[in-house]
């Protein structure tokens, strides 16, 4: 699978203020949950217009800052670093269930 | 800047900075950087009308210490007034310390002051409000079931 | 069910909580309204131990001295499924973290937690944390006193405290009753130590400075003695010369043990005691009668004469040698005769240390009102503590934790590992920490090789920071980051036991995550090779030094 890894391509992202969620923000200049929607900026340039696009709309979201991402053939999109796949996906594990009595 | 004041007319002397108000210790009012000893004021408290105690951010504690050496320590009772980053969540804490007046931008805080001293009906430790702790009570109540 | 054995709340105290959530509460609306700043924000929520991690806020809830009934436990199950995911994570400094609150939830979480009389204040933010304590504490055969009395008393000074809610950085204290320290007080900003002079007075070693992080330092002696009553003006004194002094050009040099080691503890001794001289006379001296009616309500609970020495029970140990290793390991001595004190393993093989979810949590909770009185302690080892079990029934109580899942007879061994939450949740980690303890543990599940290895304490941090106090560990495992490459340095030597507290010694340079579990190995292999009858791992070590580890260690990975 053939990745953009020039380190150039980034998104904004942020967490939602009211619940904490990761949100990344999208073309329409809406914060959304999947990572598929962002808006992605292309060179420097066009990432500081992001950031700022991004801190004019952060009534709602805490600090948004920008994410390095690589893209697919296929334009899907995923951060470099694992912090930020984690803030993505998720925990690398499975966490206990609620009405577990032994972790699975 | 707007002056908030919880006792009365705030002070309308010129507080001269700490190294300068040292050259003409008989001026009373005195502005203090957080580092700036109190201790050098023991012997002026009597004289002294305004002290001004700064904090450089509102997380920067420093000048509640100094606030409550000069009130408890050195027996101050002229006006004790909070420069800089002062916000309504943090009033209580500074009226607890000692401090009377304050310099303040932020919406809000002349109503905030109004209700600092009621937030907390109890305090657990004795300061500089006179506010009798928790442990006082207690004890008060225990010797109250007693006779 | 039965009435609580330790400090319960009064109107006072009540109404103190309740006036705590309803400002927090109008803080929250203000923040969402707009008319707060996240600057502005942060510390008044940190203050009320509201977090922002990588996917959601995370609540530290406060167990004050590690105790807690089992009605509060309950709570902390059903806010967990109400407001969270269902579970909690126990942690090093006796707190429960719970890792997926709304902030629109936590007024009314915080409000939930108050009808049980239980708080987050201060469990962040940089103020005076949550004060720890032995978690054997009021049911261990060697206690002196029972330092639950003093944590009380230091919870209530330290709580809201106007003069030091804004201090250069968190400040974290520490108390222990017992010679044999259970509350690692040698690596707390104060550590407190009770014991008994030629006299026979009891009093505090008042222990400064010490602290792990990233510049680790065990912590010097203040005051060899302090008598009890002036604790509060002791402390005042200290906070205040910190928080006048203490650094605050640089985050990572705020701490107190930076300003003891900068000025060294013979001038921090002398800045302290002449500003006790001012407030020694003060308004915070303890009366004896203050002092009496807290440690009135730690009495210990009237525990029923039961048998010392119970037929079934040794009929079991030779039936079953699980249970056998169990009581070894995980049952230690009670004050009382007939009684023993039982830790709930919250590490299971494979499973993320310190986790439990709401039917855990209800389960213990059941056998503590079944078995102990209705108590609970958590430990600084993240596990779970039932202090007043009869000897007859341990048979019951093992059967019963077994059926949650926390009966691994692993205490002290080496899958009880310490972690922190690492790069999965904590927004300040470089690599992950339970992933690697899972793998640890699965690795070494065996328990009777647990057993024949010994106690051996593994300490697992994510980042520098060191919650899971790698430095402290017999054998210590930080996660780095190397260009986005998540890399595990070992150290050995490590060990928080007083009066032998150590810092462990990076052995070399940091292996891939895939390698830690045979590092792990080849060091565990090299001590089986070379130990002498009953020697423990880290005694083996301080005997042969870190050449043998290191050799083998770096011939495997």
């Amino acid at each position: 699978m053939a990745k953009n890894l020039s380190g150039d391509l980034q998104v904004a992202s942020a967490n939602r203020l009211a619940d904490g969620v990761v949100v990344w923000l999208d073309d329409a200049g809406e914060w959304t949950t999947r990572l598929e929607r962002a808006a992605i900026s292309r060179d420097r340039r066009s990432g500081e217009i992001l950031l700022r696009r991004a801190e004019a709309e952060a009534f709602a979201v805490i600090d948004p800052f920008l994410v390095a991402v690589a893209e697919d053939d296929d334009g899907m999109i995923e951060p470099l670093s694992l912090r930020e796949r984690i803030r993505a996906s998720g925990l690398t594990f499975d966490a206990i269930a609620a009405d577990a009595v032994r972790y699975a | 800047m707007k002056l908030f004041s919880d006792a009365g007319l705030p002070a309308t002397y010129v507080a001269l900075p700490f190294a300068d108000w040292r050259t003409r210790s008989d001026w009373p009012a005195v502005a203090l950087a957080n580092t700036d000893p109190v201790e050098e004021l023991a012997a002026h408290v009597d004289r002294l009308r305004l002290v001004v105690l700064h904090f450089p951010k509102f997380s920067d504690g420093r000048a509640y210490s100094q606030a409550r050496l000069l009130r408890g320590r050195l027996g101050y009772r002229g006006e004790l007034r909070a420069t800089g980053g002062v916000l309504q969540d943090q009033v209580a804490f500074m009226l607890r310390c000692g401090f009377d007046s304050f310099e303040s931008d932020q919406a809000g805080f002349g109503e905030a002051l109004a209700r600092a001293r009621t937030v907390f009906s109890v305090v657990y430790q004795p300061a500089e409000d006179g506010r009798a702790p928790v442990s006082l009570l207690r004890h008060e109540r225990r010797n109250a079931a007693l006779t | 069910m039965p009435d609580a054995h330790f400090y319960r709340y009064d109107d006072y105290d009540r109404t103190l909580v309740g006036e705590r959530v309803e400002q927090f509460r109008d803080q929250v609306r203000r923040r969402l309204a707009g008319e707060l700043t996240e600057e502005q924000f942060k510390p008044l929520r940190l203050h009320n131990g509201l977090y922002l991690q990588l996917h959601a806020y995370m609540l530290r809830i406060a167990i004050p001295y590690g105790t807690l009934s089992s009605r509060q436990l309950r709570k902390l199950a059903d806010i967990s499924r109400k407001y969270d995911r269902g579970y909690g994570h126990f942690t090093t400094r006796q707190n429960l973290q719970l890792n997926w609150i709304r902030l629109e939830d936590a007024p009314d979480a915080l409000a939930a937690l108050a009808e049980v009389d239980m708080h987050a204040l201060q469990t962040s933010g940089n103020c005076i944390r949550n004060v720890t304590a032995d978690h054997f504490a009021g049911a261990a055969a060697d206690e002196i006193e029972d330092p639950r009395i003093w944590a009380e008393i230091v919870r209530q000074w330290s709580t809201l405290h106007p003069e030091f809610t804004y201090l250069p950085r968190k400040f974290k204290i520490a108390i222990t009753g017992s010679p044999n320290d259970r509350a690692a007080v040698r690596v707390h900003d104060i550590g407190l130590r009770l014991w008994r002079n030629d006299e026979g007075e009891v009093g505090f070693e008042v222990i400064v400075g010490g602290g792990l992080g990233r510049t680790p330092m065990i912590g010097k002696t203040l005051r060899a003695f302090l008598p009890r009553n002036e604790l509060l003006a002791y402390l005042e004194a200290t906070l205040r010369v910190y928080n006048r002094y203490g650094r605050r050009d640089n985050l990572y040099k705020a701490r107190i043990k930076i300003l003891v080691h900068e000025v060294g503890v013979e001038r921090m001794r002398a800045d302290v005691e002449a500003e006790y001289a001012g407030t020694r006379d003060g308004l915070l001296g303890l009366s004896s009668e203050t002092i009496e009616a807290i440690a009135h309500q730690f009495a210990p609970p009237d525990l029923p004469s039961r048998p010392a020495v119970v037929g079934a029970v040794e009929a079991l140990k030779l039936g079953d040698r699980d249970f056998a290793l169990w009581l070894k390991s995980n049952v230690a001595s009670h004050r009382a005769s007939g009684y023993a004190i039982v830790t709930a393993s919250l590490k299971p093989a494979g499973a993320p240390p310190g986790d439990a979810s709401a039917v855990q949590m209800e389960g213990v909770a059941d056998i503590a009102d079944t078995y102990s009185q209705g108590e609970l302690r958590v430990s600084h080892e993240q596990n779970l503590i039932l202090p007043h079990v009869a000897v007859e029934d341990l048979p019951a109580v093992y059967a019963a934790l077994g059926r949650l899942g926390f009966a691994e007879a692993n205490v002290g061994k080496i899958t009880d590992i310490i972690a922190c939450p690492g790069l999965d949740y904590c927004a300040l980690a470089n690599a992950r920490s339970i992933p690697v303890a899972q793998r640890i543990s699965s690795h070494f599940a065996s328990l009777a090789r647990q057993h024949d290895i010994g106690d051996l304490k593994i300490k697992i941090s994510g980042c520098i920071n060191a919650c899971g106090h790698h430095h402290v560990g017999h054998i210590g495992i930080l996660g780095v980051d190397r260009n986005g490459v998540e890399l595990y340095q070992i150290s050995l030597g490590g060990d928080v036991d007083f009066g032998r507290t150590a810092l462990g010694t990076i052995i070399g340079p940091a292996v891939t995550a895939d390698k830690v579990v045979e590092a792990v190995d080849a060091v565990v292999a090299t001590y089986l090779d070379v130990r002498n009858d009953g020697e423990r791992f880290v005694d083996t070590y301080r005997r042969i030094g870190a050449q043998p580890f290191k050799e083998r260690l770096y011939e495997t990975v």
